[in-house]
């Protein structure tokens, strides 16, 4: 009986050593924050890389898909929904190609942009099929059809996660924090939906375009860079540039079909 | 969506099949006599609740064995508004039969237009579930029958005040009576025969027990035939992994916690923790009660948050594998299935629309 009192004094003593410990710690915590010094790219010298991807060989006839899993999005497409893995653009150049600086910009942080890229789930399809993020950049998804819909990216590097997303419903918000070229993503829901996502760290990346297969990296500062070009069905190509002050670069692939 | 009751297989009423089992089970033993205070027991008829093909008994605890006039009594209270503050909600406004006993709503409505963040589940059957609400937090009917009463954004009517309307009315003091004994109104008679009530709204004798339990092949529509053996399908559907069918009844709940991943917030993290807020333990966050599939074609919206609109949609969430999140179950995986398996699933489903005994329905 006679210790009790002893024991209680200890703890109450113990207790108060180690109380003031996390408020100490707390405050280098707070000032040391790491603070990040973004690159911020001289106008004045600033220079851009533009060009376009060609598309040799034959032009792939598209399959027609199987979207009997729901009869919803069967009668969105009357006349059939077609593959679109490949897209020949009229005037011969390959769209949906990602295009990135894949090295020389090492030790530049380039600060997030706030603005949200947007992912459709529309017509039983994603939209745009092949997109670009930068790394910590806000990805919204957004299901404007009437069923409900899945997006799973299947990411390696960056956190794999999955959702489903009934109609009318308020956009999901997500981003990916690594470089991962690419990230494929698909429905489980409707088996033949895919989209394709390039999360690279700073803002130099685009997409070959429908309908003329251009793409452009402007406000690129200068320097020697390796610039690659990703198709989902053909593979990734790569090119050396040097970009002098204020120069304008003209890179153009070509990706050979069957 | 009335449900309209088929009798044609069923006792038009209980009463003839009332068991009179009399004293033995109702009275209090010596030895609980002996403790003080007596605990409220009902005094009258006891009943033997008629129970529909595809249906174990019902079980009751010791201390409220249902009887006529406690049934009687607790199906007044749960259609009487008097239980709210202002007398606009009864546990039917939530829980009615015009929706297979809940209202209809991704969430319910209370006093004053307030609104929870969990939608209604249904009645029916709530007897045979082990705990009660979406996160357990009432180990009975007797103690859920409580909660919405005095909940400020439901009935809003503290139980001394609810208490005191009932012991003032014209016709309830001599009900109360009737049902346990001499002695005013006590929030704990009003949530037994609340409960003795609940537990004769069940549903059963439905296409499915016809073909599973009753031996009729041609009960179930091929779809629905089809769908049910997805549905027991480890390969395909697994939706018997929670949703359970026995040897020889089908409740279609383990009565256990269970994370889908529903009720994600814009940002990817549940809005709702469920059953975790009542166990405090990591993998009970989003968790929430596996819900009977009776009548399920009559209780849309679904999920705990109402969140899914249609039965169609129910099944998309699970072919889509839920929603990711680090307390996902470990059952909950992509299904493979067919455009054609998708829609059989939702005709059984359909077939899962049982028989209400009438008595259950308000006048």
């Amino acid at each position: 009986m006679k210790r009790l009192p002893f024991v209680f004094v200890t703890l109450v003593f113990s207790g108060c050593n180690s109380a003031p410990k996390p408020e100490k710690a707390k405050v280098p915590v707070s000032t040391t924050a790491p603070k990040v010094e973004y690159f911020h790219v001289d106008a004045a010298t600033a220079g851009a890389v533009h060009g376009r991807v060609s598309f040799a060989g034959k032009k792939p006839v598209r399959k027609k898909i199987d979207v009997s899993e729901d009869p919803m999005c069967a009668k969105m497409h009357a006349a059939g929904l077609y593959d679109e893995s490949v897209v020949v653009n009229p005037n011969g150049t390959l769209a949906n190609v990602f295009v990135y600086v894949k090295q020389g910009l090492e030790g530049k942080t380039f600060e997030p942009s706030k603005e949200p890229v947007v992912i459709d789930q529309k017509g039983c399809r994603f939209a745009p099929r092949v997109f670009g993020i930068q790394t910590g950049q806000p990805l919204n998804v957004v299901n404007s059809d009437p069923v409900t819909h899945n997006i799973h990216p299947l990411a390696q590097v960056n956190r794999a996660w999955n959702q489903s997303q009934d109609p009318q419903t308020e956009p999901l918000k997500r981003r990916f924090l690594q470089r991962e070229v690419m990230i494929r993503v698909k429905c489980n829901i409707h088996s033949w939906m895919r989209a394709w996502i390039g999360a690279v760290e700073h803002p130099y990346f685009a997409v070959s375009a429908q309908p003329d297969g251009s793409f452009e990296l402007p406000n690129l500062p200068p320097g020697d860079y390796t610039i690659e070009a990703w198709h989902e069905v053909y593979g990734v190509q790569e090119q050396k540039i040097t970009v002098k002050p204020s120069g304008k670069e003209d890179v153009s692939f070509t990706f050979k079909g069957e | 969506m009335e449900p309209t009751p088929r009798t044609s297989s069923q006792p038009a009423a209980w009463a003839p099949l009332f068991v009179i089992v009399l004293s033995a089970v109702s009275c209090s033993s010596p030895k609980e006599a002996a403790k003080a205070p007596p605990p409220a027991g009902p005094v009258g008829t006891p009943i033997e609740i008629p129970v529909p093909l595809g249906l174990p008994p019902v079980a009751a605890p010791a201390n409220n064995k249902p009887t006529v006039e406690t049934v009687a009594l607790g199906k007044k209270l749960y259609y009487d508004t008097k239980l709210s503050a202002d007398d606009t909600v009864s546990c039917a406004s939530c829980h009615g039969p015009a929706h297979g006993f809940t209202d209809g709503s991704p969430v319910s409505t209370g006093v004053g237009g307030k609104q929870g963040g969990r939608s209604a589940p249904t009645v029916l059957n709530a007897a045979y579930s082990p705990v009660q609400f979406w996160d357990g937090r009432a180990a009975s009917l007797e103690e859920q029958a409580g909660g919405p009463i005095a909940n400020p954004i439901e009935m809003n009517l503290p139980h001394e005040a609810a208490v005191r309307k009932l012991n003032a009315d014209g016709e309830y003091p001599k009900l109360f009576e009737k049902a346990f004994g001499p002695g005013p109104a006590t929030i704990e008679k009003v949530q037994m025969a609340i409960a003795s009530f609940e537990r004769t709204v069940i549903s059963g004798n439905s296409p499915f027990d016809r073909y599973q339990f009753g031996g009729d092949k041609k009960a179930l529509s091929p779809a629905a035939a089809r769908g049910l053996a997805i549905f027991k399908d480890a390969a395909k559907g697994n939706c018997v992994k929670c949703h359970t069918i026995d040897d020889k009844y089908a409740l279609f709940s383990d009565g256990k916690f269970h994370n889908l991943g529903v009720g994600m917030n814009a940002e990817g993290e549940l809005a709702d923790l469920g059953r975790y807020t009542q166990t405090k333990v990591e993998a009970d966050k989003g968790a929430f009660r596996t819900p009977t599939l009776r009548n399920i074609a009559q209780t849309a919206p679904y999920m705990h948050d109402g969140s899914a609109k249609t039965l169609r949609r129910v099944v998309d969430f699970y072919v889509g594998g839920g929603n990711s999140n680090p307390q996902l179950d470990k059952d909950i995986k992509k299904l493979e299935l067919s455009g054609r398996e998708r829609e059989d699933l939702v005709a059984f489903l359909e077939s899962l629309t049982g028989e209400i005994p009438k008595e259950v329905l308000s006048q």
